[in-house]
């Protein structure tokens, strides 16, 4: 029987780190619990992004959360990219390293997208192998999140969940809930996002994301561009309740405001730690947003393209 | 669920296929490499994807791939601001667009996907069929090549906490033994040439106020120097003499064979070029161009 946490640390309240904060968390020091890097921003960084992150990571405890693994395409897993992962992970002590239960292309290319599979037992015994391959070359614990999704296919013969918790216990991995990806894809495809989360092996979630979305009305798109919803807080309440508590991370990757707004963010999660605690202040509040509001809709993607320092 | 589920490597090839088809998900699913792994009539996609309360499954689709170019334009935009800015939203877009087709990600990062993006503008440019006579793309490849330049040197490797050579060191060298040396430049200088200033436009554009149009420039030859220094990228104009100098030191030339291949790019006489040539050294080696002397 699993421990919590599968014996991993809670590392407590962490922030998504962004190129955008870079300046002020080198200036300012804050007191964030930990942080959650991007590892594509940083695996081939031979300049100023990979000279900031080891600071960081002589300061603060650092998670690596990838996005181009692509563990369920049926293109060959990338082993040089995944040895790059290591040295990375090696070098500023990555607590963990992270990627999504999806695809991201195949025949060669890549979508930077984070695609959805048929939850079927084909893909369940493919993606078992190849979590065990990664684990193997990784010498680190592996975490995989359930990323949101926007299609379902008629192939697929179980719920989301029920195939989250067969590839966690048959690969004996960790998994990174995000609770927002829950409520999304919830929305998405008719789902209780509350049943969802009731129904994985709590004992084996390492880590939880939160993270903003944008309503279209007819589907949720999950643009990382907002505060958390209150919806979403309550689900967090339920998974921590479940879990007993696990590392928590914020990401927030488009309309980026200063980083006290973000930081400031996660820490209403411990207004959820503790049932006796007064019910939250609304946490949506559309005038801390003014500043930072998006002339158009947002795109979400992962990979934060890096502004060079020109003179 | 009817029958046996179709294999993986079909469904993602299939559905690969459709969101990145670039005339939109019907167009997709009819095209031939869609057609050969699952055959569907139009309005048949719910055989795959199952639809949901609010959205058919050809809704559902299109977001993937609405989000698959508007990730990928955004991306590339970020990569080229000043060639965005110089040919507006619009066009850069149009570009772009064609240029996934030709050139789709094939890497497991997003900073390569504009790798090809200046070998792209100079494979179509328009005048490359009708016999010539247009020069304005050389423009765009130009400023396209710059920028991508920037971004290598910006986050390739560098010499960042290294010893350099100091003006102090170069000139303690004894004046009988310039001319023997061989200097060393960092591992992060780039010298350019282009057909069109530039480097002089992408310092007019970054000084441009918002929504200002900065004029393209008229065709002129223009060199340049970039390097990396405490993690900046730096630019400098270089003559064609400066050029020739720091292309033959690059090269692994000594500093004689270089003054040598200076001189013969410059209008200026001998004792003027070897006023100016220590004031370059001077203010090269001040800079961080280069790493110290080759030994031996």
């Amino acid at each position: 029987m699993p421990v919590p946490r599968l014996g991993h640390a809670n590392l407590g309240l962490g922030v998504g780190l962004r190129s955008v904060h870079f300046d002020y968390i080198l200036k300012n020091r804050p007191e964030v619990d930990w942080f959650e890097i991007i590892s594509e921003n940083f695996v081939d960084s031979q300049g100023r992004p990979r000279y900031v992150l080891q600071q960081i990571a002589e300061r603060y405890p650092v998670v690596m959360h990838g996005v181009s693994l692509s563990i369920g395409s049926t293109d060959p897993l990338d082993i040089e990219y995944l040895k790059k992962l290591k040295r990375l992970a090696g070098e500023v002590g990555a607590k963990w390293i992270s990627d999504h239960l999806c695809w991201t292309g195949v025949l060669g290319r890549n979508t930077h997208d984070l695609l959805p599979v048929p939850f079927t037992e084909q893909t369940l015994r493919h993606v078992t192998e190849r979590v065990r391959v990664v684990q193997d070359v990784l010498e680190r614990p592996f975490v995989l999140e359930n990323p949101s999704s926007y299609i379902t296919f008629q192939d697929s013969t179980m719920d989301e969940w029920e195939f989250i918790t067969r590839l966690a216990e048959e690969a004996d991995c960790g998994l990174l809930l995000d609770v927002n990806n829950v409520y999304v894809s919830s929305f998405n495809h008719d789902m209780d996002p509350d049943a969802f989360i009731r129904s994985l092996p709590h004992e084996r979630i390492v880590q939880f994301h939160l993270a903003g979305h944008t309503d279209y009305t007819t589907h949720l798109i999950d643009t990382h561009d907002h505060h958390v919803i209150d919806p979403v807080w309550d689900l967090y309440r339920t998974a921590h309740q479940l879990t007993g508590g696990v590392s928590t991370l914020l990401e927030w990757d488009a309309n980026i405001p200063p980083f006290p707004v973000v930081h400031g963010e996660v820490l209403k999660a411990k207004r959820f730690m503790e049932d006796h605690l007064p019910e939250p202040e609304p946490a949506a509040r559309e005038d801390d947003l003014e500043v930072f509001a998006a002339a158009g809709p947002t795109v979400f993607h992962p990979l934060h393209h890096i502004r060079p320092e020109v003179e | 669920m009817k029958g046996e589920p179709r294999s993986l490597d079909v469904v993602q090839r299939w559905f690969q296929a459709v969101v990145t088809h670039p005339e939109g998900i019907q167009r997709g699913a009819a095209s031939p490499e869609a057609q050969e792994l699952i055959r569907l009539n139009r309005g048949e996609l719910e055989a795959v994807v199952r639809r949901s309360r609010n959205l058919t499954a050809a809704e559902r689709l299109s977001i993937y791939a609405n989000a698959y170019y508007a990730r990928l334009l955004e991306c590339l935009g970020a990569c080229y601001p000043v060639l965005k800015q110089a040919v507006g939203g619009e066009v850069f877009d149009s570009f772009a667009f064609e240029y996934l087709q030709r050139y789709p990600s094939r890497s497991y990062t997003l900073d390569r996907l504009g790798e090809s993006f200046a070998r792209f503008l100079d494979e179509t440019r328009p005048d490359r069929e009708a016999g010539g006579g247009v020069d304005w793309p050389d423009f765009l490849i130009d400023l396209a090549t710059f920028e991508w330049t920037i971004a290598k040197v910006f986050d390739g490797p560098g010499v960042e906490g290294q010893s350099l050579l100091t003006p102090e060191a170069l000139q303690a060298v004894p004046p009988e033994r310039f001319a023997e040396l061989r200097l060393v430049p960092v591992i992060c200088l780039r010298l350019l040439t282009f057909r069109y200033p530039v480097n002089a436009y992408y310092t007019a554009a970054r000084h441009a106020a918002e929504g200002e149009e900065v004029p393209i420039p008229e065709p002129a030859a223009e060199h340049a120097a970039v390097l990396r220094r405490d993690f900046v990228v730096r630019r400098y104009p270089l003559n064609p003499a400066q050029l020739a100098l720091l292309g033959k030191i690059q090269a692994g030339a000594t500093v004689g064979e270089a003054i040598v291949a200076a001189a013969a790019t410059s209008d200026l006489d001998d004792d003027a070029l070897a006023a100016e040539l220590r004031t370059w050294f001077r203010f090269w080696s001040a800079e961080g161009f280069f790493q110290g002397i080759a030994a031996g």
